[in-house]
């Protein structure tokens, strides 16, 4: 492969001092190398040869086959540094920071140009975007950011123009966690792009997660130079420290280990603490939200539901008190002007007794009449069970059920428990229509053959009516809803009773697989 | 590795807190508001006030002679001090350019009394100028000498030259279209216009042009404040300041001219002293000697006001041994003024 930088036998003193001494390597394009040294190891000095901003007092650098010559523009080379120090100017804003140097603008007079702040601030705020960087605003001063902002700036500026070679000098020192992370996916961003990066960091970490390659400089010299992948952290420190050193190893490796691993796990500690406070506000905020809203929700369905009861309790009654009116209406008037019509043609039949012909005619009349009584008698009975009010429930049921079956010709049984005190009209009636309903039930839709009617106090305060055939049962899945659209209110009808009682309704198949209906019912306690 | 911490679960729930990407021109200022608690507002009241002191107390002072001639005055100071201030602006000082306003205007009239046509002999002139203000750039930018010792030595150079290639004396009977350079008017529509005036306002609209509406002018204002910043940056601080000192040394040979055609006399002693006096005006206006910090209208403004308050005093008859004390206790009082407003500014 080509090679892209080229370092030969780089040499830079200050005085006695060598900060760099006779520095070969190259690096490949797309290659990540690596840049360790401790601290007065030359890293910096020769990041800055590199930026064009100091000059070697010897050896040679060649970038793309061309060899440097102090100082030039790194972007005229494609090269992008990024100074330790952040070497952001002073006074000048985001977007002039970001773009010093490279400004964009018009026409093409080099210095000349005029500066597009536009074009720039598009610019600017597609690169802080990238680098989840939140300024103020484009024009704030860069003095007045923190020094992660000013780093992340300084990175933006690398990003500017492509460049063929990103020169990064302890980039990661002034960054948080989740900031070094983006700048090491970015890294590999770079790598993947074909550009070459070369990654001055005081972070093995670091090192290992994204580098090719890894160069080690001691006291300006190339202490170690081999790939990432055939090295250990252990190689690289051991050429950090220098091999003189080499029994001081294992503590200076745990203590920076320890040292870098403490920090990053604080880091990370703390981001994911901020991360869960974050979130954890914003799913309290919205948790009671919700639960606000769900019981206003509750309070107006309560509200409707209550409207509901008390409306349909009042048809209800209504529609008792209509059939009460009715029945009485049909017994005081049109069974005794009925009756009164039988008195009257026994009248005339005792009359017509010479025309015998008439007098069978007259007697069948009055047999129709005394059919046409038991009928309206017995309608009268359905409309409001005469019994009820005088005897009580348990002989209302007794006389209703007895009749029931004389009529459908099915067996119903009914056990009624010893000492069944009377309960209030409402609750009375009310079962009596639920056994009422229920037994039409059976026969529309059961195919039994027979059925029970039980009524027992299932508490002090509270009596239980239980209705079982022996029919077909249930099918899997009952729909109360699903059983009302489709026009059949025996089973809603029942369980609507039951709900504004306040009672408890159960509908399954029972043992003998027909369907089985356990109503509790409560009631003021009997006295 | 550590990769693995940060999945991208954990970004999308921190994505929609991310405050929205800064808005550009927000914060950009109102340009009045930018004006207001400046030090050219500062200047503009104390001219106004010197300019209603002196019409109260000399009847002369608003006579439209005295105002012309005011004008003519100031339009060659100013023009040198426009190139000065660019300077002290990068961080740097021109005390060469009163010597290079002599000798400008020297070579200048020595070349027209050679028979040399008009064009050419300004052109040697402003080429003099240039020279002197290359030298100093070369010096300054390349060798990274100190420009107070580099410009004390090209001031001396350029004074000397002045002084050897005439002996001393000046050069007098310089012809009319020369002279009409720093003398004519140009009358439009019933307004009298000098000419030197009208070079003024030109040059200064090119120079604000420059410094605000180009890269150029960016980098400038930059290299006073942090040249590191610059230099780190790529941009070639060197070439800068060469071009810099020789746009001073271009602009202060061009007052020079203008100030011989004025004059009508090319004295190889005029303008001394001058550069300090153009450095004062420049102060006066707000530019900062630290660099960074002017503006053109500050330079004009600042020019304005020590020129005015300099002919009051000749106005109001006051002995001219006190003007130099009087220019002294004003750049005292503006600067501590100026001092006093920033203290407040930044102690709120």
């Amino acid at each position: 492969m080509e090679t892209l930088l080229h370092v030969s036998r780089l040499t830079r003193s200050f005085g006695d001092l060598t900060a760099l001494d006779r520095v070969s390597f190259s690096v490949h394009p797309g290659e990540v190398v690596g840049l360790v040294g401790r601290t007065g190891a030359g890293k910096s000095v020769l990041a800055q040869i590199l930026g064009g901003t100091m000059a070697p007092s010897g050896g040679t650098v060649l970038v793309g086959g061309e060899r440097l010559r102090w100082p030039f523009s790194p972007r005229r080379i494609g090269v992008a540094t990024v100074p330790q120090q952040t070497a952001l100017a002073h006074g000048l804003d985001v977007t002039a920071n970001i773009f010093l140097g490279a400004e964009l603008g018009w026409p093409r007079l080099g210095w000349l140009r005029s500066p597009d702040r536009r074009r720039m601030d598009q610019r600017a705020s597609e690169l802080l975007a990238q680098l989840d960087v939140a300024v103020p605003s484009l024009r704030t001063p860069v003095d007045n950011l923190t020094s992660e902002q000013r780093q992340l700036l300084a990175i933006a500026r690398a990003m500017v123009a492509p460049a063929r070679l990103v020169v990064l000098d302890e980039p990661t020192a002034l960054l948080g966690y989740a900031a070094q992370q983006r700048l090491l996916a970015l890294i590999r961003s770079w790598q993947q792009g074909g550009t070459a990066v070369l990654f001055a960091t005081s972070s093995l970490d670091h090192i290992f997660a994204v580098t090719d390659r890894v160069i080690v400089l001691n006291e300006g010299r190339v202490a170690l130079d081999t790939r990432t992948d055939s090295t250990s952290r252990e190689e690289v420190v051991a050429a950090l420290i220098g091999q003189s050193e080499r029994q001081q190893l294992t503590p200076i490796i745990w203590a920076l280990e320890s040292y870098y691993s403490a920090r990053e796990q604080a880091e990370r500690l703390r981001l994911q603490q901020r991360r869960l406070e974050r979130d954890l506000a914003a799913q309290d905020s919205l948790n009671q939200q919700l639960i606000k809203q769900l019981a206003q929700q509750v309070r107006s369905l309560d509200q409707a539901n209550l409207a509901l009861q008390d409306a349909q309790r009042r048809l209800l009654t209504e529609r008792e008190d209509e059939r009460k009116y009715l029945a009485r209406e049909l017994h005081d008037e049109v069974i005794q002007d009925l009756l009164s019509v039988n008195f009257q043609l026994e009248e005339l039949e005792s009359e017509a007794a010479a025309n015998p012909a008439l007098a069978d005619e007259l007697a069948s009349i009055r047999e129709s009449v005394r059919a046409l009584v038991s009928d309206v008698r017995r309608i009268c009975g359905n409309l409001r069970p005469p019994t009820i009010d005088s005897l009580g429930l348990a002989a209302a049921l007794q006389s209703f059920t007895r009749d029931w079956s004389a009529r459908s010709g099915l067996a119903v049984s009914l056990e009624v428990a010893e000492g069944m005190a009377r309960l209030p009209e409402e609750i009375e009636l009310s079962i009596f229509r639920i056994v009422q309903e229920s037994l039409a039930n059976v026969r529309k839709h059961a195919q039994a053959r027979s059925a029970r009617v039980r009524l027992a106090p299932a508490s002090p305060r509270a009596v239980s009516v239980t209705i079982e055939d022996d029919g077909r049962g249930l099918d899997a899945s009952l729909d109360l809803a699903a059983l009302g659209r489709a026009g059949h209110y025996g089973l809603l009808g029942i369980s609507e009773r039951v709900a504004l009682l306040q009672g408890k309704l159960r509908i399954t198949n029972g043992a003998a697989g027909g369907l089985l209906i356990e109503a509790e019912i409560p009631h003021p306690r009997a006295v | 590795m550590s990769d693995q911490h940060n999945p991208p679960a954990i970004r999308a729930t921190l994505e929609p807190e991310r405050p929205a990407p800064p808005q550009a021109g927000r914060a950009r200022p109102k340009p009045l508001r930018a004006l207001a608690g400046r030090q050219e507002l500062l200047v503009l009241g104390l001219l106004l006030l010197a300019g209603i002191v002196l019409s109260l107390r000399s009847e002369n002072f608003l006579q439209p002679t005295n105002l012309l001639n005011l004008a003519r005055g100031v339009s060659w100071f100013a023009i040198s001090a426009l190139g000065v201030s660019m300077v002290i602006l990068i961080g740097g000082i021109d005390l060469s350019v009163g010597a290079v306003m002599a000798l400008a205007g020297l070579v200048c009239a020595l070349a027209l009394q050679a028979g040399t046509p008009l064009p050419l002999a300004i052109g040697a002139g402003l080429l003099s100028g240039t020279g002197v203000g290359m030298a100093n750039g070369l010096l300054v930018g390349q060798l990274n000498l100190p420009p107070f010792i580099v410009t004390l030595g090209t001031m001396g150079l350029a004074r000397g030259l002045a002084l050897g290639l005439t002996g001393g004396a000046p050069v007098r009977e310089l012809p009319a279209s020369f002279r009409m350079l720093g003398q004519g008017d140009l009358r439009l529509a019933g307004v009298t216009l000098p000419l030197p005036l009208l070079a003024m306002v030109t040059m200064a609209l090119l120079v604000s042009l420059l410094l605000h509406q180009t890269v150029l002018g960016r980098y400038i204002y930059t290299l006073g404040r942090d040249e590191q910043a610059l230099r780190v940056a790529g941009v070639a601080t060197t070439r800068i300041k060469i071009t810099v000192y020789t746009f001073s040394g271009l602009l202060a040979a061009c007052g020079g001219i203008i100030m011989t055609a004025w004059l009508g006399v090319a004295a190889p002693t005029a303008a001394e002293g001058y550069e300090l006096d153009i450095i004062a005006a420049a102060v006066i206006g707000g530019t900062s000697l630290f660099g960074g910090e002017g503006s053109v209208l500050g330079v004009v403004l600042g020019t304005l006001l020590m020129l005015t308050v300099r002919n009051g005093m000749v106005m109001l008859g006051l002995p001219a041994y006190w003007q130099l004390s009087t220019i002294g206790a004003m750049i005292l009082a503006v600067v501590l003024i100026d001092y006093l407003r920033r203290r407040r500014l930044t102690h709120g």
